[in-house]
């Protein structure tokens, strides 16, 4: 085995940095058709119709007990089978179509829970004083509790982005080449001699997504936290 | 103007209004007395539909509407006609004072921008918070947060303004400020009905008094019948009992 080789860490990242837009481009679509699904999810669950009001609690409840590694392997093997069964083939399809179906179903489950409370945060008085002086339930949603209710999200959407961009390294066991497939690859390149530095260059590159995640919510946070008492950014 | 016929209301297994009816005429001050429970509250919230009535009749006006299938539309219409003001305020915390007075007038009504902050600077100004346009509820005392929510409630120019224990979430001494913009408010001739536990408003400011308990009405008439010489044993027992403990003069 080599010794430990610190600059080869500086070496790769450029290398990894060119497959970041897979990595970035499953976290958003991820947020995206996760967050669509979590949003209908969360007003089923704010609805008092007690049947899509239960099926999105058994919903929530069954996807959060599985690890996203087995629902990885459930969506890349169990899909293909199920679309196949009403005449659909699924082979070549990307692999990063897998990935982010497998994460929106879980993402929904976790973001459904942060727009719900959310939205429980915004004392409901200040809806019926939007309809009392003559708004629509609509306008009284899209104009005072929404707006208040983005706010109280922001903070706990950011961790859920954070706890999704992590867990999506798990996609290269599919044989997703987003950053930690290609850091993968590299090992390969070199039959295992740098495996640690290419680990610690992945290590750094989450590190300053991180931060830059954690630091850009918490401006918008701030910018959005008018008439807020007290300010309690992330970051 | 206003008449409301046997409304009935349970919660749950609660019975809270059991027939109640009640009639507002243009420029009346109807103050509602009565104990906690007695459904004072409730009766009010389902004037202007924020609980939906099991039972009763509305009529507003040339609007004739059952409460408890009332249209989507007879609701916002109904709510156009009339103001609301919270025993907690309830103001937009997202928005200024200005904002909030503003927001029922370009939203709900469509009055161009201009003409609303006009309009909203004019009851702001009569509250006495001129010098508060700017500021968000959560930079505001509690008195000024009520006095606010009165602006709102003027500005849309309703028939009637509902006060729901406007004053019952201030210490006393920020009472005497709402109470006085009240009682202008009752000179000026706007129609209002107001739950409290002001004796002091409802004796003095009031043109109908109305004592309710268990849900029904016990008892109604002018200040003058229902202080000095109330028919049912039970309204004289309720006012002698809060009058030593609530007095404050405006």
């Amino acid at each position: 085995m080599r010794p430990f080789h610190p600059l080869f860490i500086l070496e790769i990242i450029p290398e990894l940095v060119t497959y970041l837009p897979v990595t970035l481009g499953m976290v958003l679509g991820t947020v995206l058709f996760g967050g669509m699904w979590g949003f209908f999810l969360a007003l089923a669950k704010v609805r008092r119709r007690p049947v899509t009001k239960a099926l999105a609690e058994i919903y929530t409840y069954v996807t959060r007990c599985v690890p996203s590694v087995v629902m990885l392997f459930v969506v890349f093997y169990g899909l293909p089978e199920l679309l196949l069964s009403v005449g659909i083939n699924m082979n070549g399809v990307d692999n990063g179509f897998f990935v982010i179906v497998t994460f929106s179903i879980l993402y929904a489950a976790n973001i459904s829970e942060v727009f719900r409370s959310a939205y429980l945060a915004i004392d409901k008085g200040q809806r019926e004083a939007a309809v009392s002086v003559g708004l629509t339930e609509a306008q009284a949603f899209l104009r005072i509790v929404l707006p208040q209710s983005i706010v109280v999200a922001i903070p706990n959407f950011t961790n859920s982005l954070i706890n999704l961009m992590k867990e999506g390294a798990l996609a290269y066991t599919i044989g997703l080449i987003d950053i930690v497939g290609q850091g993968n690859r590299i090992i390969g390149r070199y039959q295992g001699s740098y495996t640690l530095e290419v680990y610690l260059a992945l290590a750094a590159l989450y590190w300053i997504m991180t931060i830059m995640i954690q630091k850009f919510f918490g401006a918008v946070e701030k910018k959005l936290s008018r008439g807020k008492k007290e300010l309690t950014t992330a970051a | 103007m206003l008449e409301i016929r046997n409304i009935h209301k349970t919660f749950g297994g609660n019975q809270v209004l059991k027939g109640v009816n009640i009639k507002v005429e243009k420029g009346d001050v109807v103050v509602i007395l009565g104990p906690s429970g007695s459904g004072k509250t409730t009766l009010l919230r389902c004037i202007n539909f924020l609980e939906r009535a099991d039972e009763g009749s509305l009529d507003f006006d040339e609007i004739h509407t059952e409460l408890k299938n009332a249209s989507r539309r007879t609701v916002n219409k109904i709510r156009k006609k009339t103001a609301f003001v919270f025993q907690n305020y309830n103001l937009f915390q997202n928005k200024t004072a200005l904002q909030n007075v503003m927001e029922g007038l370009t939203v709900a009504r469509k009055v161009p921008r201009e003409e609303a902050e006009v309009i909203a600077k004019e009851a702001l100004d009569k509250v006495g918070l001129a010098d508060r346009y700017g500021y968000y509820p959560s930079q505001l005392s509690g008195g000024q947060q009520q006095r606010v929510g009165i602006a709102r409630a003027v500005a849309v120019r309703p028939e009637v303004i509902l006060f729901d224990e406007p004053t019952s979430a201030l210490d006393p001494e920020l009472i005497g400020e709402v109470l006085c913009v009240m009682k202008e408010l009752a000179r000026e001739g706007v129609t209002m009905v107001v739950v409290t536990h002001e004796m002091s408003f409802a004796h003095d400011v009031a043109n109908r008094v109305v004592f309710m308990e268990g849900g029904v009405v016990v008892e109604e008439g002018t200040p003058r019948q229902i202080f000095q010489s109330p028919r049912e044993e039970r309204t004289s027992q309720f006012l002698h009992r809060i009058n030593r403990d609530y007095d404050y003069s405006i």
